[in-house]
């Protein structure tokens, strides 16, 4: 692809509804993920928990973050939690994405213990959501906008922010693939069925474990390695990108399913998948809603004139 | 502009990152290479279930006894994402942190009102941290629920210890002149 029709691609008008998808699904997957710590703020980022002292450049430790004194990690807590629910609602959608970025960020410093993929990627998801277009169609801010003068939003829009949010699960899928031929997926049949044995077994998975011949495992951990490693061809491709769409959002309900708190991990994946990549028909019953409650409130701005 | 260079420079830096590649770690800092660890989920197959434990030194009764670190560690208790299995995890090895942990549990232990398994009236010397190295179960056969089990429940074979208290520091805190043996169980060293 040259340059230029790189260019393209990032600025070429895109649904805004995706961004919505996006908008309202990531931040409840990522509240849904801290909740537990959330319920703990004063341990987890305060100083009535344990933290590693201060290793003074050790790599396990990215940057040392003192413990907050407990009433300040409960208002961050409480931050956290206004600034997500606001941005998943739309309210003043800008601010609160970033506010909630930033809280994300702290948390993801200040306590490496509780620190894991959905933590530490999902700075960069809500910054994205938080510049590009979101709330313009659906939440609070669209409806007040809807009732000031001026200009009707815009179905459709060039939204970096949009192909940055479709290109990430690609480029992990891609990353992870590799990770798994360079370990042990290609050498070992079994190990995804290793993976089922510790504490985040869940009722499915020991279900599952117990019922399918060992055979299946080693399908599916070669249908899995196949889709991350060929993930930029799966979704770059128009052909194959519904299916990969479909195994994707079905991998990752597997994956919540089977890995018991890695399940807001998976949401989140899932989230970025709809938002990313579903179809466009299948994005039509929510398009509908947006596009009835902008027709309904100009009748009703119609009727009272 | 500068917005979409970022975000190139992530995507880049979270794909080298995932597949191996040394050059994040020789371009980025350590803070902003962390965000960029998101991708190498899963490479290994799994050895052993492995789940972190804790013993702790009673004064008064000269034994080791199983301290239920749960009670101190209370977000996610029941899985490998809990606190305490993530100091294990990546802090065994470190000292300074194990004799922070050392400090926080024998501490905590003495605060009391929190159920860790030992009588809150006991003065607590040390603690022994170990890991549980449970075999995987042999592929086809019948598989058992996995289930927390007291410790006196696994064989010395499936334990390994990796900390415990210094002998000093045991005898300051039981205000012992000499560390006594405990004929039932293993020295406190």
């Amino acid at each position: 692809m040259s340059s230029s029709r790189l260019w393209d691609w990032i600025h070429e008008p895109l649904p805004v509804i995706r961004l919505e998808i996006l908008r309202v699904a990531a931040p409840l997957a990522i509240l849904g993920f801290m909740s537990g710590r959330l319920r703990h703020a004063d341990e987890w980022i305060g100083d009535h928990g344990f933290h590693v002292p201060d290793l003074g450049g050790d790599w396990r430790q990215p940057l040392y973050i003192a413990p907050l004194p407990a009433n300040l990690a409960w208002a961050l807590a409480f931050v956290m939690v206004a600034s997500g629910l606001a941005c998943a609602a739309g309210v003043k959608t800008r601010a609160s994405g970033l506010v909630f970025a930033a809280t994300l960020v702290f948390v993801a410093l200040a306590d490496r213990l509780a620190a894991f993929t959905v933590t530490k990627m999902s700075p960069a998801v809500m910054l994205a959501i938080a510049l590009g277009p979101s709330g313009t169609r659906l939440g609070f801010d669209a409806w007040r906008k809807r009732h000031a003068p001026g200009k009707r939003a815009k179905r459709l829009r060039p939204s970096a922010s949009l192909r940055f949010l479709q290109l990430l699960p690609i480029f992990i899928y891609s990353a992870s693939g590799i990770a798994k031929a360079r370990g042990d997926w290609l050498k070992m049949p079994l190990v995804l069925w290793t993976q089922l044995h510790d504490t985040y077994q869940t009722t499915f998975s020991f279900a599952l474990a117990s019922l399918l011949p060992v055979w299946s495992w080693t399908l599916m951990q070669g249908l899995v390695l196949a889709f991350e490693m060929g993930a930029p061809l799966w979704f770059g491709w128009a052909r194959t990108r519904t299916w990969a769409f479909v195994f994707g959002v079905g991998m990752h309900a597997m994956i919540g399913l089977m890995f018991g708190p890695v399940v807001w991990f998976a949401l989140l994946m899932a989230a970025l998948l709809v938002g990313g990549w579903a179809p466009e028909a299948w994005l039509a019953p929510v398009e509908r809603l947006a596009e009835r409650m902008e027709s309904r409130e100009e009748t009703v701005e119609e009727e009272s004139e | 502009m500068g917005l979409i260079a970022l975000g190139v420079v992530y995507l880049g830096g979270v794909w080298l990152e995932g597949v191996g590649s040394t050059l994040p770690s020789k371009v980025f800092p350590r803070t902003p290479l962390y965000f960029l660890q998101v991708a190498a989920l899963f490479p290994h197959a799994a050895v052993n279930v492995i789940d972190y434990r804790a013993e702790a030194w009673m004064c008064r009764a000269h034994r080791w006894a199983e301290l239920d670190t749960r009670a101190y560690f209370p977000l996610d208790p029941d899985d490998k994402e809990n606190r305490f299995q993530r100091v294990m995890h990546f802090f065994r090895e470190d000292r300074p942190t194990m004799r922070a942990l050392d400090d926080y549990i024998v501490t905590q232990h003495a605060a009391g009102g929190r159920a860790d398994g030992i009588d809150d009236g006991e003065t607590l010397g040390g603690i022994r941290g170990l890991s549980l190295r449970l075999p995987l179960p042999a592929s086809g056969a019948p598989l058992v629920r996995m289930q927390r089990k007291p410790l006196a429940e696994y064989p010395q074979t499936e334990r390994k210890n990796f900390y415990h208290t210094p002998q000093s520091k045991l005898k300051e805190r039981c205000g012992y002149k000499t560390v006594p043996v405990a004929p039932e169980t293993e020295e406190p060293q």
